[in-house]
């Protein structure tokens, strides 16, 4: 299945050494790009992640959103640091969604991009209450302030806020992943190890 | 050559420490802002160890610039939000202006935004302080993945290029009238002509990449060289054991007073 990830001695082959660097790159520009030009109310900062989780599996997937968040941390956002072990299942679930056959159908992976997007809520919540307050300073402090405002806690809220927010965004960034690798040249697909589809 | 990173050139007292006494350093302060209690601890070691280390090392002002813009729009979040809709049944509000802070939620606010300006902070100061190639080179020498602080550095490298080939994309499309603005839904539909032609070409690079490290033998196994040699001077290493049995005492005595009520 995943059949370039690794070398023989359980290292990262050269394919996904190249890669990933590349794909934390599109993470951070897409994400600039997307939140601060076209100014669209999604975030879409884990492109790379999902693309690298799809094509080389879930151990590249992890190590590239586990890197991204670094990264990002250290170069503009320090605050994107705490979010580093979720941007890992990220990755993590992309890698295991391929797994699942989720590059079939688009059906299949707007699924994944669902199941992602909850997961995703779940795991932030608590660090993002705990550490931030259940704030980030964006626009989606507002969901916050509303959900709080109906009685939840500000752990809940946290959670909720996410739930809104996050499978939207991974839905569609699962939809775009699918499109951009079906636009791929097969010899390229080749190399990296999906040619099942 | 673009500028990435927060690395600033100074010569001043962090930046003549090992990468590693700085972490150390960074993983203390962290930890005690979470084990003490809030709101004091983060105050006093804002002010009394970041801001003289920061001043010590002469990146000061980069150093408040960088941390209040990144955290700015968190903390009057954090105000607004906690503030005026924490949940509590303490009813005791405070009144600014025509709003009613609840008493709760200010205390809440301040204790996470104290904690969280040393949690920003104390990573920052040490980016600032480390150039990112010192830095991978000391994990890796301590036994990091050599592969990781490849990818690491490289990532590093490539996020002016590829920020620039987006920039460059969206021009093109644009010129063959693309719809960059107007409502969110053709915003939305501007987007994948964006995306597809900035990941295929970053997806033909990576390959030519691959060949690139396969053709040097980076996977090739055996111990490698190092062409710069970071200085570990005994002192630092006693100041990191230090540091570490204080952080590991502080979780003791945490551990011990939730245990003991």
């Amino acid at each position: 299945m995943t059949t370039s990830t690794t070398s023989r001695r359980g290292e990262l082959s050269s394919t996904a050494l190249a890669l990933i660097p590349i794909a934390i790159a599109i993470n951070v520009a897409l994400g600039h790009l997307v939140q601060s030009v076209l100014k669209l109310p999604i975030y879409l900062d884990s492109i790379g992640t999902v693309l690298v989780g799809v094509l080389l599996g879930p151990l590249a997937g992890a190590i590239t959103g586990l890197l991204a968040n670094v990264i990002w941390g250290l170069t503009l956002a320090p605050s994107a640091l705490p979010f580093a072990a979720v941007a890992a299942v990220i990755g993590l679930i992309a890698g295991y969604a391929r797994q699942y056959g989720a590059l079939h159908a688009w059906w299949k992976m707007a699924l994944a991009g669902v199941i992602t997007g909850i997961v995703a809520a779940a795991i932030s919540a608590p660090i993002a209450t705990y550490v931030f307050g259940g704030v980030t300073g964006g626009g989606t402090d507002v969901l916050v302030a509303m959900f709080q405002n109906l009685g939840a806690s500000v752990l809940g809220a946290s959670f909720m806020q996410g739930a809104v927010s996050d499978p939207l965004d991974k839905t569609i960034t699962y939809l775009i992943v699918w499109m951009i690798i079906y636009a791929l040249p097969k010899r390229l697909l080749a190399r990296f190890g999906a040619t099942e589809h | 050559m673009q500028r990435t990173g927060l690395f600033i050139e100074r010569a001043g007292f962090l930046q003549r420490l090992n990468p590693l006494t700085k972490i150390t350093g960074a993983l203390l302060l962290i930890g005690a802002t979470f084990l003490l209690p809030a709101p004091l601890t983060g105050a006093a070691l804002l002010g009394g160890v970041l801001l003289p280390l920061a001043l010590a090392s002469l990146v000061v002002r980069r150093f408040l610039d960088t941390l209040l813009k990144t955290l700015l729009p968190v903390l009057i979040s954090l105000a607004l939000v906690q503030g005026l809709f924490f949940p509590t049944a303490d009813p005791a509000t405070v009144a600014v202006g025509p709003l009613l802070f609840r008493r709760a939620g200010i205390q809440f606010a301040l204790d996470i935004g104290s904690r969280l300006l040393v949690v920003a902070g104390a990573p920052l100061l040490v980016f600032q302080t480390t150039h990112p190639g010192t830095l991978v080179q000391a994990l890796i020498q301590r036994g990091m993945p050599r592969s990781v602080g490849y990818m690491l550095l490289t990532a590093l490298q490539l996020i002016p290029a590829v920020t620039e080939r987006a920039a460059r994309v969206a021009e093109a499309q644009r010129a063959r009238g693309l719809e960059t603005e107007g409502n969110i839904l053709q915003r939305i539909r501007g987007l994948l002509p964006l995306i597809s032609p900035l990941i295929v070409g970053a997806l033909i690079e990576a390959e030519e990449r691959a060949m690139a490290l396969e053709a040097r033998a980076f996977n090739a196994p055996g111990p490698k060289t190092w062409v710069r040699d970071i200085p570990d001077p005994p002192a630092e290493r006693m100041a990191r054991i230090v540091m570490l049995t204080a952080l590991g005492a502080l979780i003791v005595w945490r551990v011990a007073t939730l245990a003991l009520g």
